[in-house]
Formats: structure tokens, C-alpha cells, sequence
């Protein structure tokens, strides 16, 4: 009985530092971590020009959206400055292209009807527009790209409240919110 | 003196074995120095891996926070268009650009944008990258990394996600996305450097704790030794010993306390002892005082007995008993001063070389057993150094005894025996024909006064015969043995060794 309780306690004195040791030896060489997040991302030259070069947004293969910058021929003679949104709306309306359908790039927005010409109605911090198409049965890809081309068309922070309308009467209103 | 069941004495007690062998599985040294060897192991050992552990996170940082730094910046001197192009765009040739200019080490560059995969290695598709980290990249633009170990090699994995300028203050997210996955072989061999630079230091540690944990031990085994010692030079009757007191540890109270009661003991002792001395010479003088008295009265009750004859019957009888009474009071007195001079240590042994079966025979004849009531066998021949006087008597005891309390016929026998260690023994055997000693008599038929027949209370000994044949077998270095025969009849055995000379006394 006695004896026993001294091996115990022995066997306590033993076990208790080498116990307390191992979480200190735990894990030599070089231990995997999780996620660590380390500072912003990278800023790189995507040669984009307000005056010359038009923003469109496309939807990627993982459902974000996916800028494209497009420069258009410039009909000779035309006035210089940004392109009007209008010409923007069409050329997205228009669809992804080979090369960004070779990124893998597509667009949720049906294939435009004939109907009304695109109208659009600037305001500050609002855009109204008006467009060919029936606003009701587009999906949220289909709002995000047209609110977000038409945003960032106007203005180079992208924080207008975009406001469509389509042929059908139907009306819907957002912003873009990709800016960081 | 105390008996064994058997009725043997004067056999050398057995000393009792000792344990001492100088290193025990589980001694205080041993003990000592484990623990001093935990403490130490267990120190090194902390110290050992915490240091270990922070060196590491410092080597890791440093190589993630350059990786991670240089990677931006390397990314961010490059211009992509959007879409960005898997052909002909120089998208490859990019990457390689970026992973040539690696730091710490060149790292492979992978680039995700839409479909599109590529990297400056041979395979588009990076298999260290995990999904956690492309979701993160995806999830919300912030350079991210993990470390991966895969196949035993660790690597950091870096997600850089792009954007770019859409105004003078204006980034957007491009949806590219650029991963550096760089092995980190050199940061393994120094953090396995630094694990064996705090093995090599603690290692030495725990070997240098060994010094301290020796001394240690040392000083607290001298202390227990020389107690050791002290308590067996005690236990061997010298009383008289103490140990030196050094220092006021626990160990210097124990020594402390180990000399106060030795000095206790010696002192009890002592008293005793001279209580003791105190009581034999009381008995040594009694019996002297009675020796004078007794002289003069035996002369006077041999005169009487010679004149009994002229005395009336009643008066003679009296005469008679008084007569024999004082014969045996003379005797007994005899008998004790012979005692008391044992008891003394004053008993002296005269040995001479003798022929021991001559000297039985004249035993037996000084007091006339010479009839077939004592049968002997007695080979001649047989010499040894014994006291005539003393064997005389044993002899003559025993055969008395045998008479006496037995039966006849008494036999004797006479022979040598070589026992081992090369010491031959001289021994006697008396034999009885009597009905033999009771076995709960037998432990104590060498004591004094002991009457193996209580109702034969006044037998024609004195009770001390046999104490005296005891104490004079003793005398010679010898032993006696009583036990019963078999078939009936009380053995006496006497062993004396041969060519000993003034043993004992």
C-alpha cells in the first residue's frame, strides 16, 4: 500500500516535467501554418485609359466579375474624350470576345433585342438608364455586369447608384461595390 | 546464556550478513543523481526548446516576410491586360521574369485569371497550393500565405491577388491572381542546425550536472557511512564509540543525536554491568562466608556421626540428617563458588596433554563405577591438551546425572571427528537407558537450578551441575548437546576441538 503510494508519487515526479515538456518539444523541423493574411495585394499596370479605353465587366469561371479593358477603333473625326456610355452598354451588350472567351470569360446578360436605343441620364453620384432588354428576368451576374460597366463608365471610383430600366417597364437599382 | 531448542550451547552466534555493496540499483546515490540529472534535463531541455523554438520563428519570418515583400514588389513592377491572354501574350515569359527574382530563393510563380493557368515551371497547375488559400486570395484581395509540407519537404506558398488603377485613387480587383510557391530546403537546414546546436547544448549540460549531482551525493554518503560505521563498531560492543558532528544540516542533528544515545546506552550499560558484578560478587561472598561456618560445622557433624551409634534411635536420626544436609549445603556452596568464578571470568584453564580415554577410565574409577552399571568404549591413543581437573568433572557430572536421573546401564564413547575448515573434534558421548529428558525440559537442562522433575525437588545435586559442565566445556571451546535416543534414553554429547590450547576463559 504503502509502497504503492511511493511509486506513484515517484512516477509523478517523473511524469509531471516531461509533460510539461512536450508541448515545448512539439513539432521540430518546420510545422505547416494556416492562411496568413500579409499585407495588401498587388498593384500592377493594367494600362488602362479613361479616354480611350472602355471597362467592361465579364463573369468569370468561378461566378466574380471579371474586368476587361477593350480599346475600340476610334472613328476618325470623333471627339476626344471619354467614350460615352452609351457605345459602353452596347459594346457589353455585345458580348465577351475570343480572347476573353479564351480567359474563359461570359457574360449572364441576354443577346440584345431590337428596341429602344439605349438612353443614359447622368446625374452626381446617379445614373438613370434606359435600356433594350427586359430588366425583370435578368439574374444578379446580369445586374452586377451591366451596374458595374455603367458605374465605373461614368466615374473612375465606381460608387454611382445605377438605376436600369428596361423595355419592359422594370427597374432595378445598385451599385457595383468592386472598389477596395 | 540462553539455550537453543536442543539443548545445544556455546555454538558462535552467526553474524548477520551484511548488504553492502558500495553502488545499490536504488541507493541515495543513485537517487541523488537521478534527480539532479531531471532538474538539469529538465532545465536544458526547457531552455533548450524555447530557445530553439524562437530562433526557429525568427528564421521562418524573416525568410516569409522577404518571400512575401519581394513577391509584391516583384508583381507589381509587371503590367498585364485585361483579359489576360494563356497565348502569346507573354504571360509565361512574365513569370519566369518574376520567379528568377525570387528572395530569399527562386521561387515557381503560378498565375490564375478566368480559365487561364499558367506558371514559370513546367506544370500550369500548382500541387502544393491549397484550396484555403486560393479561396482566401478570391475571397477578398490580401496577400496571403501558408506553409505547406508535402512529401516531407516544407514549402511557402504565397497568393498575391492583383489590381489596378481605374483613377489617380481608384483600384479595382483584376481577377488575376499570382502564387509563388518557394521550397524552403535552406530554412530547414537551419532550423536542423538549431535543433542540434540545443541538443549539443543541453547534452554537456546534463553530462557537467553529473559533477554537482556526485558531490552532492557524496557529501550526504559520508555522513550516512561513517553512521554506518559508528552504529556496527556499536553493535559490535564498542560503546564507546561517536562520530565527529560537522557542519548544522539534518545529517549533523542525526549525528548529534546518534552520540547522545550512544552515551545513553553506554551509560545503561554500565549500570548494568555493575549491578550485574555487584549481584556475583554478592553471591561470590555469600558462598565464602558460608564456606567457614560449613567447615567448622562438618567437622562437628562428622564427630557426631561417629558417635550416633551410642545416641537413642530418634536423636540419631536427627543426627544423621543434619549430617547429610550439611554435606550437601557444602556442596552446594562449592558448587556456586565454582560458578561465581566462571561468572567472574576468573575460571583459569590447566591444560595438559593428556590421554583422554585413560583420564575417563580414572574418572570412573576414582568414584568406583567400575561395574557393569557404566559400559565403555574408550579406544587408546586418543591425546589432547585439555584441563585434567575441569575434564574430570565433566565427566564425572554427566555420568553422575546419567546415573542418577537415568538408568543403567551408562554408556560412554570416545571418538574424533574431522569437521571441516581441517579442525578435528574430541567427542564424548554419555548415553542412559532411562526413559530419556522431557523434549519441553530440553531448552533449559543447562540452567541453573533447573529441575527437570519439579516433584523431585531434593535430589542428591546441587541444580548446578550441569551449569558448571557447561561453563567448563565452554572453557575448552567446546560445545555440549543433550538430546534423546530414539528408542529412550538421554544423550549427552561433549565436543571439544583438538589442539586448542587456553581457549576461552
Amino acid at each position: 500500500m504503502r509502497r504503492a503510494r511511493r511509486l506513484r508519487s515517484t512516477a509523478l515526479a517523473l511524469v509531471v516535467p516531461v509533460a510539461a515538456m512536450l508541448p515545448l518539444l512539439g513539432g521540430c523541423g518546420i510545422p505547416e501554418t494556416d492562411v496568413i493574411e500579409a499585407g495588401g495585394p498587388a498593384s500592377v499596370q493594367a494600362f488602362f485609359n479613361r479616354d480611350s479605353d472602355m471597362l467592361l465587366f465579364f463573369r468569370a469561371p468561378d461566378g466574380g466579375m471579371s474586368p476587361v479593358i477593350r480599346t475600340p477603333d476610334r472613328d476618325p473625326g470623333a471627339t476626344a474624350g471619354p467614350i460615352p456610355t452609351e457605345k459602353i452598354i452596347q459594346a457589353l451588350l455585345d458580348g465577351p470576345r475570343d480572347e476573353d472567351r479564351a480567359a474563359g470569360l461570359t457574360t449572364a446578360l441576354p443577346a440584345p433585342g431590337t428596341g429602344p436605343t439605349i438612353e443614359v441620364d447622368p446625374s452626381p453620384g446617379r445614373v438613370t438608364t434606359r435600356l433594350p432588354l427586359s430588366v425583370k428576368n435578368l439574374n444578379a451576374a446580369a445586374l452586377r455586369q451591366l451596374t458595374c460597366t455603367i458605374a465605373y463608365s461614368e466615374d473612375p471610383d465606381g460608387q454611382a447608384v445605377v438605376q436600369l430600366t428596361g423595355h419592359d417597364g422594370a427597374s432595378r437599382s445598385g451599385t457595383c461595390g468592386l472598389a477596395l | 546464556m540462553s539455550t537453543g531448542d536442543t539443548g545445544s550451547t556455546g555454538s558462535p552466534a552467526s553474524p548477520v550478513p551484511r548488504r553492502s555493496p558500495r553502488i545499490r540499483a536504488f541507493g541515495l546515490r543513485t537517487r541523488l543523481l537521478l534527480a539532479f540529472l531531471l532538474v538539469a534535463a529538465v532545465s536544458a531541455g526547457t531552455t533548450a526548446a524555447l530557445t530553439y523554438r524562437e530562433a526557429r520563428t525568427a528564421v521562418l519570418q524573416t525568410a516569409q516576410d522577404t518571400a512575401v515583400s519581394s513577391f509584391r514588389e516583384q508583381v507589381q513592377q509587371r503590367g498585364f491586360g485585361l483579359p489576360v491572354r494563356e497565348d502569346g501574350g507573354g504571360l509565361e515569359e512574365v513569370l519566369r521574369d518574376i520567379a528568377r527574382k525570387g528572395k530569399p530563393h527562386p521561387w515557381v510563380v503560378f498565375a490564375e485569371y478566368g480559365s487561364v493557368r499558367a506558371s514559370s515551371g513546367e506544370n500550369p497547375v500548382s500541387t502544393v497550393i491549397t484550396p484555403e488559400l486560393r479561396r482566401a486570395a478570391r475571397a477578398d484581395p490580401h496577400g496571403s500565405f501558408e506553409r505547406v509540407v508535402k512529401d516531407g519537404v516544407p514549402y511557402l506558398t504565397i497568393a498575391m491577388p492583383t489590381v489596378f488603377k481605374t483613377g489617380p485613387d481608384n483600384l479595382l480587383p483584376s481577377g488575376l491572381v499570382l502564387y509563388a510557391v518557394m521550397p524552403m530546403t535552406d530554412e530547414q537546414v537551419n532550423v536542423d542546425a538549431l535543433l542540434m546546436a540545443a541538443r549539443d547544448g543541453a547534452l554537456p549540460g546534463l553530462a557537467v550536472a553529473l559533477i554537482p549531482g556526485l558531490i552532492a551525493a557524496r557529501s550526504v554518503l559520508r555522513p550516512v557511512r561513517e553512521l554506518r560505521q559508528a552504529a556496527g563498531s556499536m553493535g559490535s560492543g564498542r560503546l564507546d564509540t561517536r562520530i565527529p558532528v560537522r557542519g548544522s544540516d539534518e545529517l549533523a542533528d542525526l549525528a548529534h543525536t546518534f552520540n547522545e544515545s550512544a552515551a545513553q546506552l553506554e551509560r545503561s550499560v554500565r549500570e548494568l554491568r555493575e549491578a550485574e558484578a555487584r549481584a556475583r560478587r554478592f553471591a561470590s561472598d555469600v558462598s565464602h562466608e558460608l564456606r567457614t561456618p560449613l567447615a567448622g560445622m562438618l567437622a562437628v557433624t562428622e564427630v557426631l556421626d561417629e558417635d550416633a551409634d551410642g545416641l537413642d534411635a530418634d536423636t540419631a536420626r536427627a543426627v544423621r540428617l543434619v549430617s547429610a544436609e550439611t554435606g550437601k549445603l557444602a556442596v552446594l556452596v562449592e558448587d556456586l563458588m565454582e560458578i561465581s568464578r566462571f561468572d567472574a571470568g576468573a575460571a583459569e584453564l590447566n591444560t595438559d596433554e593428556v590421554d583422554v580415554g585413560e583420564a575417563i577410565r580414572k574418572s570412573l574409577d576414582n568414584r568406583h563405577w567400575t561395574d557393569d552399571r557404566v559400559r565403555t568404549d574408550l579406544p587408546t591413543g586418543i591425546r589432547a591438551r585439555l584441563d585434567p581437573r575441569r575434564f574430570d568433572l565433566v565427566i564425572a557430572n554427566l555420568v553422575g546425572n546419567a546415573l542418577r536421573h537415568g538408568s543403567a546401564p551408562v554408556a560412554i564413547c570416545l571418538r574424533t571427528e574431522t569437521r571441516s575448515a581441517d579442525t578435528d573434534v574430541l567427542i564424548t558421548e554419555v548415553t542412559d537407558s532411562g526413559p530419556g529428558i522431557r523434549p519441553d525440559s530440553l531448552p533449559h537442562i543447562f540452567d541453573r537450578f533447573y529441575k527437570a522433575d519439579a516433584a523431585r525437588t531434593r535430589s542428591a545435586g546441587s541444580g548446578l551441575g550441569l551449569a558448571i559442565t557447561l561453563e567448563n566445556v565452554k572453557l575448552h571451546g567446546g560445545t555440549i548437546h543433550a538430546g534423546n535416543l530414539p528408542e529412550g534414553g538421554a544423550v549427552f554429547t561433549v565436543e571439544i576441538p583438538l589442539r586448542v590450547e587456553g581457549a576461552g576463559g
